[in-house]
């Protein structure tokens, strides 16, 4: 379709007017691409527009659904759901959850990218961080998933690169070891070390898509496996290649071998990011990535499209129904400034801000709190049972905005342990809903 | 218990007792500098970086002002390597006082101070950044000052001249003779070593804490305590040092230092010497004084914030005139103890501005050198300061470093991102202190690392790491390491936690609560940590 130039709604002179798609889902984060992926998948026409990729890009790269649940994951979600209405999980309602989980699931595993849970009892994982503590987490990636502790413990053989800045295997053996877990470090070589002095994991994990790069790091650490039952390696193990990385090396060194999340960015988000993006382009869906939205135009209570900051002039994209998926205080869609003003930067939608008396509250004196702190926990946007935002008084605000993801109210993403869950749980909802489909 | 004797002891590792300690060596006297932390860590480090050219004090104080510009032109020579020679400017706008610049220019031109009138349109061709608001603006001799490498200069001569200087040493009682004081008793604040040191006669240079030494003499030195905090934003929004052409507030001025800009400052009268901490109202003061004059820079980001303490001297009216009779300003004084409380071998310099600090050295070693005989006169304006080359100069510059690193000079792992600190040199600074304990708060200071935007969400981790090799700590102390860093870097910033710096800092959070699982086993070791959550609710 050739652009059309016009002049409305206040929109800039020369303003860009594209009318080609059904949907616009705003962000790129986990709840912005699986909402993409099931709008694709119900047949919709999709555009992604994006500021950068998002939060999944730097977090460890397991989904956290319900960290604390002792049991069965689901039902612990379910049970809080059913006494917090007002929390994301109660605003999806039971079946988005389960159904988003699921089909995050088959997304995954459609590009090649198997994510594993423990299907046989619902339980948690138990993971290994990066310090050598111990994490639950509901949904792994296979190789990260591969070094759940739960029904074994070791012996553990934690594998790391002599001068490598994200990984110190003694140090996370160490701690594991305090913890009743048998595991010990072996330092291997890289070869000319001193040209790497700023190797990010995701520069590692390319070199160990080559096969001879595979193969010397095996040669050294084959010797030490005796009495060993799993061998653990920083979440470098291939990134195009990544499948098959983990069973080449496997086999070369005779032990399953695991994944342990290292600094950001993330691995295990960039090869997900990458192949979502990769399978979105071959359905057609357009991914736009770098020129942000910088307003919603809104006329009565629906959104008529987006304005985009592109070269030269704004360009307005128009759609039916649009996900509003820009992530929250860390990604941008929660904006602060000095003077304790918080808001949403797109529609200027209603906001809950912390109920404190200024800034000077927004954080405790100690950080690594237990419930964090109230800039995280009391920010967001309050939504109705469709994800619609909701002013002060309960009302719908816009009628064809859903909202998803970290942008919500209710929760605080950095220690509730549900930041993916509630991604995968309301993206789903809100594409559900705004197509109509059958949950 | 080891015992030392020198002729003068110097007490304080700032600027004037570092000028002091330098000037008594160019003078043939012996002398050794002692100071309860590192160098430059009290007030003087804690500073903005304005060598004054007076501009600021000709209506307030003139008498400082005089002083000021005759110690910047000397400091330009003797210190060349300390001082970027930004040049100042005195900006207007049509909120401030309008009579104010007329009577202000006329007062520079009193005092010495070459202030050069300039429209607004030649104002803004030398800062772009500045509003388009101006109603008058003039440029002064102004400069951006490096306390630490300042302080550098003096201790590296002095030692060259066969003086010397010894860190984290508290004072914590003097040897008495009579009425003369001969000498002080030392404790090793970091290995609880105590020592003592005779001197024929001890001066009193510490800044906010002359009141508390004096008072181990039961002397009555009374100063006034005024914090001043300070953000530090992530850019150079200006290249010249920018003052508000007003009587002296809150928050009128913005001065570059290496890649950032500090803006400065608020005034707080507090108890505590060493009173640290900064409100979140002040730095949001500090933002809304310097918009106008700057326009945006309230929405800029802010690095860091800090506040040192100002030790203004107020003497009591009935000993004013045996305190002043030193022919010095009212805003610095040398008390000379055998006149004001019969007691010799003490003196006390108090007061004063960085600016000034060689010139308060040389009036305090003056009375000094008068109680021991000494009549050499002061030579510290007569030539430059060698520059310290074995030193670590410049090495706080950023600069400078990622020069270095370019040019493969810092080779190993790049820990430290933000501010360019490797694994070797990390390393190498953990060997340095032997079997002294080392937090990871030393390196900081010591190598700057966790000091740039990321406030140590990256590094933090990796220096644990490297130090707990290093030490082979046990598994529990280099998490704590970790986690006393990371919450002291988190207070450090707490205050600029809003915009992009909140953004940051949410990174960093999410790091060491998911990536990293620290707050989880620090818990490990906190049985009571049930009760520090109730607290918290």
């Amino acid at each position: 379709m050739p652009p059309n130039k016009s002049v409305r709604n206040g929109l800039q002179a020369h303003t860009t007017v594209r009318e080609d798609v059904d949907v616009i889902v705003i962000g790129a984060g986990l709840a912005g691409l699986m909402a993409a992926v099931h709008a694709v998948n119900a047949g919709a026409r999709v555009r992604l527009i994006a500021q950068g990729w998002g939060q999944q890009m730097v977090t460890p790269g397991w989904l956290s659904v319900c960290d604390r649940a002792e049991d069965d994951v689901i039902a612990e979600v379910r049970g809080y759901a059913a006494l917090h209405p007002e929390h994301p999980y109660g605003r999806a309602g039971d079946d988005a959850m389960v159904a988003g989980l699921e089909s995050f699931r088959s997304a995954a595993e459609a590009v090649g990218l198997p994510y594993a849970q423990r299907k046989k009892d619902g339980h948690n994982m138990r993971l290994i961080t990066l310090l050598g503590g111990v994490q639950r987490a509901m949904i792994a990636p296979r190789g990260i998933a591969a070094g759940d502790l739960t029904d074994h413990h070791g012996p553990l053989l934690l594998v790391g690169f002599a001068g490598w800045r994200d990984f110190y295997a003694e140090m996370t053996a160490a701690n594991l070891r305090r913890q009743g877990i048998d595991a010990r470090a072996l330092a291997v070589e890289l070869p000319d070390q001193d040209r790497w002095w700023d190797l990010w994991p995701g520069d590692l994990a390319r070199h160990f898509d080559a096969a001879p790069f595979r193969e010397m790091i095996a040669r050294q650490v084959a010797p030490h496996v005796a009495g060993v039952a799993r061998v653990g390696f920083p979440a470098v193990l291939g990134m195009a290649e990544h499948p098959h990385v983990l069973d080449d090396l496997a086999r070369q060194i005779g032990r399953p071998v695991f994944e342990i999340p290292t600094l950001p960015a993330s691995t295990a988000g960039v090869r997900l990011t990458d192949r979502l993006r990769r399978w979105l382009l071959r359905q057609g869906a357009r991914v736009q990535i770098g020129h942000p939205v910088v307003r919603g135009v809104v006329e009565g209570r629906r959104c008529t499209g987006v304005e985009v900051a592109s070269l030269g002039h704004p360009t307005l994209f128009r759609a039916d129904q649009f996900i509003l998926a820009t992530g929250g205080v860390y990604n941008g869609g929660i904006q602060t400034d000095e003077s304790g003003r918080v808001w949403e930067p797109l529609f200027d939608l209603p906001v809950v801000t912390p109920e404190v008396e200024s800034r000077a509250d927004w954080y405790h004196d100690t950080l690594l709190i237990e419930r964090g702190h109230p800039i995280h926990r009391q920010t967001g946007l309050r939504v109705s049972t469709d994800l619609l935002p909701l002013d002060a008084a309960g009302e719908p605000v816009l009628d064809n905005v859903y909202v998803a993801g970290q942008l919500l109210a209710g929760f605080n993403p950095l220690t509730d342990g549900c930041a993916e869950g509630i991604a995968l749980a309301t993206a789903y909802k809100a594409v559900h809903t705004a197509l109509e489909l059958d949950a | 218990m080891e015992t030392t004797s020198v002729d003068v002891l110097v007490i304080g590792g700032g600027a004037t007792g570092a000028a002091a300690l330098y000037d008594l060596a160019r003078r043939g006297v012996k002398a050794l500098l002692v100071e309860q932390n590192d160098l430059t860590t009290g007030t003087s480090g804690r500073y903005h970086g304005l060598l004054h050219s007076g501009g600021r004090y000709v209506i307030s104080d003139f008498d400082t002002a005089v002083e000021c510009i005759t110690e910047n032109t000397i400091l330009r020579r003797i210190a060349p390597f300390a001082i970027e020679d930004t040049g100042g400017m005195f900006v207007a706008t049509s909120q401030d006082p309008e009579d104010f610049p007329a009577r202000w220019a006329a007062a520079c031109t009193k005092a010495g101070i070459a202030a050069e009138k300039l429209t607004p349109d030649q104002a803004r061709a030398i800062e772009p950044a500045l509003t388009h608001d101006i109603a008058a603006a003039y440029r002064v001799p102004d400069a951006s000052c490096d306390s630490f490498d300042l302080n550098h200069g003096f201790i590296t001569a002095a030692r060259t001249l066969g003086s010397d200087a010894w860190i984290y040493q508290r004072v914590t009682g003097f040897l008495r003779d009579g009425d003369a004081v001969v000498g002080a008793e030392l404790v090793d604040t970091r290995t609880g070593e105590q020592r003592r040191v005779h001197a024929a006669c001890v001066l009193n240079a510490t800044g906010p804490w002359a009141g508390v030494v004096a008072g181990l003499l039961g002397l009555d030195v009374m100063i006034r305590l005024d914090r001043g905090s300070m953000v530090a934003m992530n850019i150079r929004w200006v290249n010249t040092i920018i003052n508000r052409l007003r009587p002296p507030s809150d928050g009128d001025i913005l001065v570059p230092v290496g890649t950032v800009c500090v803006l400065g400052t608020t005034s707080i009268r507090t108890e505590d010497p060493a009173d640290k901490h900064v409100e979140v109202w002040e730095v949001s003061k500090i933002l809304q004084e310097a918009d106008p004059v700057v326009p945006g820079v309230r929405q800029g980001r802010a690095l860091r914030a800090w506040a040192g303490v100002r030790p203004l001297y107020e003497p009591p009216a009935e000993l004013a005139q045996l305190e002043t009779g030193h022919d010095v300003s009212r805003r610095f004084a040398v008390i000379d103890h055998t006149e004001r409380d019969g007691l010799r071998g003490f003196v006390t310099v108090v007061g004063g501005k960085l600016t000034t600090c060689r010139m308060m050295a040389e009036q305090a070693v003056d009375v000094v050198c008068q109680q021991l005989g000494v009549s050499a006169r002061c030579t510290t304006a007569d030539e430059p300061l060698p520059v310290p080359e074995s030193s670590p100069r410049h090495y706080h510059q950023l600069s400078h470093r990622v020069d270095r690193q370019e040019h493969g000079a810092l080779p190993g792992a790049l820990i430290c991102e933000c501010e360019v600190v490797t694994q070797p040199q990390l390393e190498a600074h953990i060997a340095s202190y032997g079997d002294q304990p080392v937090a990871l708060d030393d390196l900081r200071r010591d190598l700057r690392l966790g000091m740039g935007p990321c406030q140590a969400g990256f590094c933090g981790y990796r220096a644990a790491a490297i130090l707990q090799a290093a030490h082979q700590s046990t598994p529990e102390e280099a998490t704590r390491a970790l986690g006393d860093f990371v919450n002291e870097r988190f207070r450090g910033v707490r205050s600029l936690l809003y915009g992009h710096q909140l953004r940051q800092f949410t990174l960093d959070e999410l790091i060491y609560r998911r990536t990293l699982g620290l707050d989880a086993l620090l818990d490990l070791d906190q049985p009571q940590a049930e009760e520090v959550r109730d607290a918290a609710e």
